[in-house]
This record gives C-alpha cells, structure tokens and sequence, in this order.
C-alpha cells in the first residue's frame, strides 16, 4: 500500500513537472514583451531594461526555468503583470466563487442524477430508458454557453424571478448552477442507470434474490455498492474539472470565478496569472486522480493495491 | 466523459434507428453545407435591408428573419455549417492522425516507448483543454487553420488510448506471430497487420472527434476566439446577438439549436456504430 502511494505520488509529481515545463515554453513563445506588459507600451528603453534584469529575462532559459521551479517548490506562483498582486491569492480569492458554483451545481445534478438512475434502472427497456438516453445525449450535446443565454432569457428577462448575471446573492447562484447542474444530472442518470442496471442483471443479485434478501438492501448495500466504483471515478475528475473553472459558464453569467480569470489573464497576456490558473487545475486533476484510486480500496475490497 | 454515460445505446432494434437518426441528422448538415449556395439567395456577409429598422423578425423573404446588422439569418446558418463542417473534420483528422499513430507505435512496441507516451498522454490530458487551447489560439497568428489545428493538437490523446488498447489486444492473435515468425518488419506489421484491425474502431473515434471538435469549436468562438471574421461561424453567431436576446430571442436560439443538433447527429453515429460494430463482431 505504502510503497503503491509512493509509485502514484511520484508518477504524479513527474506529470506536474511536465506541466511546469509545457508552461514555461508557452511562455516563452509568447511573442509579447513581459517587460512591455507591466511598463506599458510608452515606457522608455531604460525602465523596460531594469524591468528586464529585474525578472532575470536577460539570464539563459535553463537558469529562468530552474528559478522558476525553485519558486514554485516554495509555494510561490509569481506576480500578476498587470496588478502586481500575488498570483496564489488572486487564485484563493477566485476560488470561492469558483468552488461555490461548482460544489451547488455538483450537488443538485449529482443527487438528481443519481436518483434518476436508480429509480430507472430497475426497468431497462422501458420508456424511462429511452427517456433517459435522449436527455443524456441532448444534455451532453447543447453547448453550455447557449443553455445559459436561453435560462437569462427565460428566468431573468421573460420571468423576471432572477438576476440577469453577476455574483453575491444566493438569488445570482441559481442560473449558472442550473446551467451546470442540468448537464451534470442527466450524465449521473444516465451513467448510473446503466451500472446499477447493468448489475441487477448478474448472477449474484439473481442469488440473492431467491435466497430473499429484501429489495431495499438488495438495492442499496448489494448492487448499488458494485454499481459505484465507475461512478466514483467520473465524479473525482468532475470534482477537478468544476474546481478549476468552468470557463463559459462564467464568461455566461459574469461570475468572477477562476474559469474567467484565467481568460482574462490570456487577453491580457499576464503571463504568470495564466500559468499559475493552469498549475493549479492540472494539480488539482493529479489530486483527484490518486485520491479517486485510494478510495477503490475503500468501496471494493476486493481491489488491491500492487 | 461523455463516453461513459452514452455508451450502449440499448437493444439491437434500438441502436438501429437511433444511428440512422444520426446519419439522417450528419446527412443533412453536409447537404446544407454542400448546397449553401443554391439554398439561400444571400451572400451570407451582405447587407440584405434596404433600409434597417433593427432585425426582423422570420418569415416572408427571410425565413429565419434578418440579425442585428441586417444580415440574413438563414444564409449566416447554411454557410455556417460549411464552416463547422471544416473546423470540425480537420481538427479530427489531424487528432486521428497523431492518436493512431501514437496508440500504435506506443501498443505495439510496449516497454519504454509506450510508457514515454502514455505519460505524454497523461501530461496532455492533465491540462485543462479548454485554457489550453485559449492559450494557443491566441498565442498563433490568426488564420482559417489556426482553431482546427489548435483543436486537432489538443485533443488526440483519447484517440491515443483507445487504439492502443486494441492493438494490446491484435498483438496476441497468431496471424500477428505468424508475420513476425516470416521476418515482416515493424513498420509493415504495423501498416498492414495492426491498422485494418483497427479501423472499425478509428471510424467511431471519427464521428465522436467531429462532434466533440464542432462543439469546442463552438464555444472558442463563442469567446472570440473561431475562425476570423467574416467567416460565419455558429459560435460567434449567438455572442454577437445576445445583448439583443431580449428583442429578437431567435437570433440567439437558432444558432444554437444549429450546434446542437450537428453533435447528436455525430454523437447519434458513433456510439450506434460502436453498438452495431459490437454486434457483428460479438
């Protein structure tokens, strides 16, 4: 177990390193001046040449990316271009919004979800399992962004029962949640539908029937058990995915969330914003990832780590 | 993700009519795109309001009404599927090209090779595409390629991985052994043993990479980010009018019922394909 942590944890910090590197030859294709970027285009020579030797822009590259990596090491993500704030608390400061939207969205299209497909499951071939394969596939295929615009239209501007757009209320939470959280259910539904379905057909639920087990704890503690190994999975990469920003739903909504920050940092070209939003979603995923694998072990014990 | 909730679309019946649904739906896209021009008498970027009294509304000479400059809805849309149709096949042709490619050197020769690339795959797959992207299409001087390629060099790391664990698989079989026994050289085992075996397969990675492409391709142009302009493009039709969703709500819906129903329709032939592929072989 032990020696299986440390293989992931380091297979994991290798694939960061890679990010790191990735990063750091993007930035340097990147054809604008760093050092323009924070003095502005009408600095003089002089300025844009203490700004250089400031950042170390004139030192080789090997040098730039090991500082660079030394820095990370020690917690630091660098300076915004054009705020000068400190990178990590401009991403703490988003991450609130972000995590908020993504958590309420979670939670609503998860639990909704995955009643949909319990309660489904067990008629296979029925209505309800036409019904739920169109939604998915219509719910997987609309883009996000029109969704959101057509909710304004109808909740905000027809309706007039929510805000248009923004962020501080409860009352702003509920489109842009809405948005993610439909796309979200219908996905868990349908996901969950054919896994439990899926089980309900094998051997040892036809066994456990006959030998009586009551319906209710044959459901829950013998199928839907098995069923949620590969819902585990999706719904840890889906932790990741909603924690690092869901860039058109808040470009939507106007919700000051990491997604659009990240955005704005690529307009703007402010190099070390940018690079610090994609560390922080790409470590992020590294973390889901291993602790989507420890929790098999929890849910199956059958699962062991070699 | 979508792979995992829409995979087995149900009976055989089922996966039947539901693939023809999509072939109806792919069909129809290619014919408007082919024959845009001879389905509208609008050039799609022109001015077709005599005199402008913001956008009217559909019906009359303009089916689909006109758009916030008086341009007409129903030619924007037709040469808009010309411009999906584009963005969308080349960016899944060039992921094809590099995923095919990279499952298959890296499953065939197993060992260090596979695992340089699969931790390749890893490393791409970690990034958040859709940053990932933004970064690239903005960083690349703006032309009719940049978003196809962008989105062709991001997204053929699935692709990757799913012809790779079918050539794991090929690598077994006996007539594999009985090429190698006869001295064939990698690059012929490869060609001509490992690739026909797993066309079938790439043929469903080809529908789903057009109607993941399209999509993608939708909202970076939805951010400003599609192809340049005057090209019409789906995306960039519903940000340039939402400010006017209020008062010409179809400006705004239409578009979008336009990208939604290109990806069913490629959604609809890939997994009714993987059912149907699955049938025969099974």
């Amino acid at each position: 177990m032990a020696a299986y942590l440390a293989r992931r944890v380091l297979r994991a910090l290798t694939t960061l390193l890679g990010t790191t590197l990735i990063l750091f030859i993007l930035v340097r294709v990147v054809p604008a001046d760093p050092a323009v970027s924070i003095a502005g285009p009408k600095a003089d020579p002089d300025t844009l040449a203490a700004i250089r030797k400031d950042l170390g822009l004139d030192d080789p590259l090997a040098m730039q990316y090991g500082r660079y990596l030394w820095r990370l090491a020690h917690g630091d993500l660098g300076r915004s271009y054009l705020t000068g704030r400190r990178v990590a608390e401009v991403i703490g400061e988003r991450l609130r919004a972000t995590s908020l939207l993504g958590l309420a969205s979670l939670t609503v299209g998860f639990c909704l979800g995955m009643l949909i497909g319990i309660v489904t499951a067990a008629r296979r071939g029925s209505a309800a399992d036409v019904g739920v394969l169109i939604a998915t596939l219509v719910g997987l295929s609309i883009p996000t962004f029109w969704l959101g615009n057509v909710l304004i239209y109808f909740f905000g501007y027809r309706l007039r029962w929510l805000p248009l757009g923004g962020y501080g209320t409860l009352r702003h939470l509920v489109l842009p949640a809405a948005t993610l959280a439909i796309v979200e259910l219908f996905f868990y539904a349908r996901f969950v539908h054919t896994n439990v379905g899926g089980t309900l057909a094998s051997d040892y639920i036809r066994t456990a029937r006959a030998k009586g087990v009551p319906p209710l704890r044959l459901y829950f503690l013998h199928a839907l058990r098995n069923a949620l190994i590969p819902v585990v999975t999706l719904l840890g990469l889906d932790v990741a995915a909603l924690m690092s920003g869901v860039t058109l739903t808040e470009t939507v909504f106007n919700w000051p969330g990491l997604g659009r920050l990240a955005v704005q940092a690529v307009f703007s070209l402010d190099i070390p914003l940018l690079a610090g939003t994609v560390l922080f979603s790409a470590a992020l995923v590294l973390v889901a990832n291993l602790v989507v694998d420890l929790l098999y072990g929890v849910i199956d014990p059958r699962v062991t780590y070699g | 993700m979508a792979e995992a909730a829409l995979r087995g679309l149900g009976s055989r019946q089922r996966s039947r009519r539901l693939f023809a649904a999509g072939m109806i739906l792919v069909g129809g896209l290619g014919i408007v795109a082919a024959a845009a021009p001879w389905l509208t008498a609008y050039d799609p970027d022109a001015i077709v309001v005599p005199h402008y009294a913001g956008p009217l509304p559909p019906g009359g000479a303009h089916p689909l009404g006109t758009d916030t400059l008086g341009r007409d809805v129903w030619a924007r849309l037709a040469y808009g599927a010309r411009t999906s149709l584009f963005v969308g096949g080349l960016a899944m042709t060039l992921s094809l090209g590099i995923g095919v490619t990279v499952g298959l050197v890296g499953g065939y020769f197993g060992g260090a090779v596979d695992t340089a690339l699969m931790w390749l795959v890893d490393l791409v797959l970690t990034m958040p595409t859709l940053l990932l992207l933004i970064v690239l299409a903005t960083v690349l001087p703006p032309s009719l390629l940049t978003i196809p390629l962008v989105i062709g060099v991001v997204g053929w790391t699935t692709f990757a991985r799913t012809v790779r664990g079918e050539v794991l698989s090929l690598r077994e079989r006996d007539y594999l052994l009985a090429a190698r026994a006869l001295g064939a050289s990698h690059a012929r085992i490869i060609v001509r043993h490992l690739l026909p075996g797993v066309l079938p397969g790439v043929v469903v990675l080809a529908a789903l990479g057009m109607s993941g492409a399209i999509g993608i391709d939708a909202g970076l142009s939805y951010l400003g980010l599609g192809v340049p302009l005057p090209t019409p493009s789906w995306g960039r039709m519903v940000s340039e009018v939402q400010t006017y969703f209020a008062v010409a709500p179809w400006l705004v819906v239409l578009p979008g019922v336009a990208v939604s129903l290109a990806v069913i329709g490629f959604n609809l032939v890939g997994y009714g394909l993987i059912d149907l592929l699955g049938e025969r072989r099974g």
